[in-house]
C-alpha cells in the first residue's frame, strides 16, 4: 500500500527519463531501479525546497524593499506575535518531512535487502584497490589505466539481474560507491556489510572491439571509494562493466585459474592484487617495480643491503615492513593470509621471468 | 538576589573617572603584560578575536590550496605527471596526494576546532555577554582567563604538529586509518589529536562560565524573558559546550592511548571496533555543529531586529527553539553513520534528525517575518544578515536529502555533503561571525569604518561563496566523492568554476580586511549608539570604559521595544534613545 502511495504520487514523473533537471542534477548515467527510487525521492524533496526557498526569499526581498527606511526610522506597528500561524508553520512541516522519513527509510529498504534469488560475489577492499570475487572464485583479470597511469579492474556484470555483494575490507574503512546505482555502503575491517541491487539494463550502443565477445554491448559505470583511506584513495577506482547475463557467465568461466603453469598464476595474481603498486615496465609507484628486480641487490630503508631473492620476496610479502627498499613509504599490507605458499611461489617464478638480473639455475647445481 | 545587589553596590558611583578599556597603560611591554594577565572579559574578547581571525587566515590559504590542487586532475602525459600542483620530490603521484591529504586536514582541523567552535562564543561572547546582561564581567573573571590560555596552548600544539610535517587523517581522525597512519613519526598524530583535546578543555571551561554568568549577573530588572536573543543563543551553546565536550574529551585521550600503547579498542586488529570511535566521536560532534551554529542564529537575531528596528517575531519561539536545538541536538548522531550502521539505528536517527528540522525551520521564518513592516537600514550588518538567510536556507534545505537515508546514501561522503556543511558553517556560522564583528566593530574599537566598502566586500564574499560551493552541490549527485586529491575528467569544469569562486571570495575577505585596518587607523570615532539598538551595550560608551557602565543599568524595557520606545519623529543622529534604561543617580 505504501509502495503505490509513493511511487504514483503526483510527483513521481517530475524527473522522468530524458528530463533536463535530472540530466543536470544527476547527469544520464543512472542505471537501475534503485537509482529511479532515489531520483524520485530527491525530485519530491527538490521541489518541496525549492518551494520553501521561493517563498521566503520572495518575501525576504519583497518586505526589504518595501520597508526600506524613509525618512524617519520607526517600523510600523504590527503584532509580533500570532499563536495561530506560529502552529502552522510548525505542524505543517512536520507533517511533510513525517512522510520524506518514510520515503527514504522506503528506499533504504530497498537497498540494505537483497532481491530474491540474487548472485552473491564477494568485494575485498584493501588500500588502494577492489577485488571482487566470482561465485565462481575467479577474479577479473582485465585492466584500464586511469588518467595518472594507476592501473584499476574491469569487474563485468551481468546487466538485468539481481545481485548481492558481500564486503569486507582488510585494512582501514572503506566505502562501495557507483554514483549511478545511487547508493553505497561501508566496508568495515571487522565485519561483513551487504550491498544488494537488481542491474539495470544496457543503454547506449557501446560494443566490445576485441577478444572473444568482439560485438557484445556494453555499458560502463565507475566504482569508487567513498570514505578517505590515505595516499591513493582517490584513486581506489574500478570500471563496473555491465553486459548480458549469458556473456558475463561465459567471460566469469574463462577466468578461472585451473590449469595455469606457476608463471602464469603470478603473472595473474600480479594483475590483481599488485599491479596498483608494482609495475612491471620499470616505472615508479608506490613501491619498486619488479621489472629486473629479481637477482638484484637493492639498499634498505635501515641502511643494510642484500639481494633481492626467493626468501626476500617471500618475506616481503608476508612481513612486509622488515626490510624496506630505499625510497619507498612502508605502505604495504601483510598478506600473510590472503596469498598461500603456492600463490607466494607463483609470484617469484613468474619475476624471475621479467628480470635481467636473474641468472637461471646456472653453478647452482 | 544577593549577588546582584553585591555587584550594584559595587558599581554605584565608582566608575565616573574611568578610561576606555583599549586605553594603554604605560610602555609597550607592561600593556602587553597588562593584555596577557587581564582578567577583562573584553580584552580577552578582542584577544581570541584576533587570534581566531589569524587562524581562519592559516585555514583559508590551505582551503585556496585545496582549490588550486583540484583545478585539474592529475594526469600523466607522455610519462611525466601535470596538474598535480603539490608534488613529492621523489615525483610519485601518490607522495604528491598525500601532501594534499595534508593540506585538507589542516584546513578542517583548523577551521572547525580553532575557528568556528570557539569564534562567536569566545570572541564576541566573552566580549558582549556581560554588557548584554548589565554586569561587570563574567562570573569567573580568572577562569575566563585560564580559558584564552589553554586555547593558546592548544592551537600551538596544532600548529606544531603541522610544523612537523601534518597529519593526514582528516579532521574526523577516523579509525582505524588514524591509529595506523603515519606509523613511523607517531608524535604529529597524537600532537593534533592533544590539541583538539586541549581545545575541548578551553570549551568547557568557557562554557561553564557562561551558563553561571547568565544565571547570576543579570542586571536588576531584566527577567529571562527580557535577555537578547543574543544571550539565549549563546547560553544554550555553552549548555551544549558543558555536556558534549567532556565525551570528545574521553574519546581523543582513547585514541591517543590506542595509538601509544595499543590498547584495542577501535582497531580491528587487535580487538576493536572503528564504529565505536564514530558513535562516540559524533556523539560530540553533532551537538557542536550546533556549537557553531546556534551563536550565528542570535547573531542573526540581533542584526535584523536592530537594523529593521523592529521587535522579533515570536521572541518566546525563539528561546525555545535555541533550546530545542540544544536538546535534539544530542538525539541525532547516528545520521552521520548511515551507511555503516543497521536498519534499525539508521531508521531511528533518520526520524531523530527531521525533529531538529522543525525549530530551525521556525527560526528562520521568525527571521523573515520580523522585516514585515520593518524600517529596513541596508548597513553593512545588515546586508550580511540578509545573505545569511539566503544561504542558511539553501544549507538548511539540503541538509533534508541528507537526513533521508535513501538519498544519503548516494549522497554522503560526496561534494554534496562538503557543499551543505560550507553553506552551513561559512554561509551561516562565518558569515554571521563577520557581520556581528561589523555591526560591535564600533562599540569594540570605539571608531566607524567604511560602510560603502564594507558592503562591496560583503557582495564579493556571497558572489564568491556562491560560485565556490554551489557548484559542488552538482558535482555530488553527479558522483564526486570528497577528500579526492583527483578525479575523473568529466569533474573538471565544476571544479573549475569553484576555484574561481574561490579567489572571488579571497577578495572580499582582503577588502574587508582592509576596511578594517582604514578604521583602526583613520575611522571617525563612533557614536554611543550608531544603528539605534536597545540592549544594554549601546548605552555604554564605545568602546566601553574598563568596567563596563558608568552606573549600574537597571531595565526598563525589551531589548527589542522600538515600537514602544522609539518616538515617532525620533531623528537617528539624536543618540541616545530616550527612555534609556538608565536613570541617573538612581540610587
Amino acid at each position: 500500500m505504501m509502495t503505490s502511495l509513493f511511487e504514483h504520487g503526483p510527483l513521481s514523473a517530475t524527473l522522468a527519463e530524458g528530463n533536463a533537471l535530472r540530466d543536470f542534477i544527476f547527469g544520464t548515467g543512472g542505471s537501475g531501479h534503485h537509482a529511479e527510487m532515489v531520483e524520485e525521492t530527491f525530485a519530491w524533496i527538490f521541489w518541496i525546497s525549492a518551494f520553501f526557498f521561493v517563498v521566503l526569499m520572495g518575501l525576504t526581498v519583497l518586505w526589504s524593499v518595501q520597508y526600506k527606511r524613509r525618512a524617519t526610522p520607526v517600523a510600523l506597528v504590527s503584532s509580533s506575535h500570532n499563536t495561530v500561524l506560529e502552529t502552522l508553520w510548525t505542524v505543517i512541516p512536520l507533517g511533510i518531512l513525517a512522510v520524506m522519513f518514510f520515503k527514504g527509510f522506503q528506499g533504504y529498504l530497498d537497498l540494505s535487502v537483497a532481491p530474491a534469488g540474487a548472485i552473491e560475489m564477494d568485494v575485498r577492499a584493501a588500500k588502494w584497490d577492489w577485488r571482487i570475487i566470482y561465485p565462481n572464485g575467479a577474479e577479473s583479470t582485465e585492466r584500464e589505466k586511469l588518467g595518472s597511469a594507476k592501473e584499476i579492474p574491469i569487474f563485468y556484470m551481468p546487466a538485468e539481474s539481481p545481485v548481492k555483494l558481500r564486503m569486507i575490507s582488510s585494512d582501514v574503512i572503506h566505502s562501495f560507491w557507483v554514483p549511478d546505482f545511487r547508493g553505497k555502503f561501508d566496508v568495515m575491517p571487522n565485519r561483513y556489510t551487504y550491498y544488494g541491487f537488481t542491474s539495470g539494463p544496457i543503454k547506449g550502443d557501446k560494443k566490445l572491439e576485441a577478444g572473444p565477445f568482439a560485438g557484445t554491448p556494453y555499458e560502463d559505470h565507475w566504482l569508487f571509494c567513498a570514505e578517505y583511506c590515505g595516499d591513493s584513495h582517490s584513486e581506489m577506482a574500478a570500471v563496473v562493466r555491465m553486459v548480458p547475463r549469458e556473456t558475463w557467465a561465459k567471460i566469469v568461466d574463462g577466468w578461472s585459474s585451473a590449469g595455469l603453469t606457476p608463471v602464469e598464476k603470478g603473472k595473474r595474481l600480479h594483475t590483481i592484487q599488485c599491479a596498483s603498486c608494482h609495475s612491471i615496465d620499470g616505472s615508479k609507484n608506490v613501491g619498486p617495480s619488479w621489472k629486473d628486480m629479481f637477482g638484484k641487490t637493492e639498499t634498505f630503508t635501515d641502511g643494510t643491503s642484500g639481494v633481492v631473492d626467493d626468501a626476500y620476496v617471500r618475506e616481503s610479502i608476508y612481513e612486509p615492513a622488515k626490510r624496506i627498499v630505499a625510497g619507498f613509504p612502508p605502505q604495504m599490507q601483510p598478506y600473510k593470509g590472503i596469498l598461500s605458499e603456492d600463490d607466494v611461489t607463483a609470484i617469484i617464478e613468474y619475476m624471475k621471468t621479467i628480470s635481467v638480473n636473474h641468472k637461471p639455475a646456472e653453478g647452482q647445481k | 538576589m544577593s549577588t546582584i545587589n553585591h555587584h550594584g553596590s559595587h558599581a554605584v558611583g565608582g566608575h565616573h573617572d574611568e578610561g576606555s578599556y583599549l586605553a594603554p597603560k604605560g610602555g609597550l611591554v607592561s600593556t602587553m603584560w597588562a593584555w596577557a594577565t587581564t582578567i577583562d572579559h573584553k580584552k580577552l574578547g578582542v584577544m581570541y578575536l584576533a587570534a581566531v581571525l589569524t587562524l581562519f587566515f592559516l585555514g583559508g590559504v590551505a582551503a585556496l590550496a585545496v582549490r588550486v590542487e583540484l583545478f585539474q586532475p592529475t594526469t600523466m602525459v607522455n610519462g611525466k605527471v601535470t596538474g598535480q600542483v603539490f608534488q613529492d620530490a621523489g615525483g610519485a603521484v601518490a607522495a604528491g596526494h598525500a601532501i594534499y591529504n595534508r593540506i585538507f586536514t589542516l584546513h578542517g582541523a583548523i577551521m572547525v576546532f580553532m575557528v568556528i567552535v570557539p569564534g562567536i562564543p569566545s570572541a564576541l561572547g566573552n566580549f558582549l555577554l556581560p554588557i548584554m546582561l548589565g554586569a561587570k564581567d563574567v562570573a569567573f573573571p580568572r577562569l575566563n582567563l585560564l580559558s584564552w590560555w589553554v586555547y593558546v596552548v592548544g592551537s600551538v600544539l596544532g600548529v606544531v604538529s603541522i610544523i612537523m610535517g601534518g597529519v593526514d587523517t582528516g579532521w574526523t581522525f577516523y579509525t582505524p586509518y588514524s591509529t595506523s597512519t603515519d606509523w613511523d613519526v607517531y608524535m604529529r598524530v597524537v600532537l593534533m589529536i592533544g590539541a583538539a583535546f586541549v581545545l575541548g578543555f578551553s570549551s568547557i571551561l568557557t562554557g561553564l562560565n557562561f551558563v553561571v554568568t547568565v544565571h547570576k549577573l543579570r542586571a536588576p530588572g531584566m527577567g529571562w524573558f527580557d535577555m537578547p536573543l543574543f544571550v539565549w543563543a549563546i547560553y544554550s551553546t555553552a549548555i551544549i559546550q558543558v555536556l558534549a565536550t567532556p565525551v570528545i574529551g574521553i574519546t581523543l585521550l582513547l585514541l591517543i592511548f590506542e595509538r601509544l600503547f595499543h590498547v584495542g579498542i577501535f582497531d580491528p586488529a587487535i580487538g576493536g571496533d572503528p564504529v565505536l570511535f564514530q558513535h562516540f566521536f559524533w556523539f560530540y560532534s553533532h551537538p557542536v555543529v550546533y556549537v557553531m551554529i546556534l551563536p550565528a542564529f542570535g547573531i542573526i537575531s540581533e542584526l535584523i531586529t536592530v537594523h529593521a528596528h523592529k521587535k522579533i517575531f515570536g521572541y518566546r519561539a525563539m528561546a525555545f527553539a535555541s533550546l530545542g536545538v540544544a536538546f535534539v541536538s544530542f538525539l541525532v548522531w547516528g545520521h552521520h553513520m548511515f551507511a555503516s550502521m543497521g536498519e534499525m539505528a539508521s531508521a531511528v536517527f533518520s526520524a531523530l534528525t527531521f525533529l531538529v528540522a522543525i525549530p530551525t525551520a521556525v527560526k528562520v521564518f521568525n527571521w523573515v517575518a520580523t522585516l514585515y513592516k520593518g524600517s529596513i537600514q541596508f548597513t553593512a550588518p545588515m546586508v550580511y544578515a540578509l545573505f545569511f538567510l539566503f544561504l542558511f536556507t539553501i544549507g538548511g534545505l539540503t541538509g533534508l536529502p541528507l537526513g533521508t537515508l535513501s538519498t544519503d546514501l548516494h549522497l554522503h561522503d560526496s561534494y554534496f555533503v562538503v557543499a551543505h556543511f560550507h553553506y552551513v558553517m561559512m554561509g551561516g556560522t562565518i558569515i554571521s561571525f563577520v557581520a556581528g564583528i561589523h555591526h560591535w566593530w564600533p562599540k569594540m574599537f570605539g571608531r566607524m569604518y567604511n560602510e560603502r566598502w564594507a558592503i562591496v566586500g560583503a557582495c564579493l564574499v556571497f558572489i564568491g561563496f556562491n560560485l565556490t560551493f554551489f557548484t559542488q552541490f552538482i558535482l555530488g549527485t553527479r558522483g564526486m566523492p570528497r577528500r579526492y586529491a583527483t578525479y575523473i575528467p568529466e569533474f573538471t569544469e565544476l571544479h573549475q568554476w569553484s576555484t574561481y569562486g574561490s579567489f572571488i571570495l579571497l577578495l572580499g575577505f582582503l577588502v574587508h580586511l582592509f576596511v578594517f585596518i582604514h578604521s583602526l587607523v583613520a575611522g571617525r570615532p563612533a557614536p554611543k549608539n550608531p544603528w539605534g539598538g536597545l540592549s544594554l551595550e549601546w548605552e555604554t560608551d564605545s568602546p566601553p570604559i574598563e568596567h563596563n557602565f558608568h552606573h549600574e543599568p537597571l531595565v526598563k524595557h525589551g531589548p527589542y521595544d522600538f515600537e514602544t520606545t522609539v518616538p515617532p519623529h525620533w531623528d537617528p543622529k539624536d543618540y541616545p534613545i530616550p527612555a534609556s534604561n538608565f536613570t541617573a543617580d538612581k540610587h
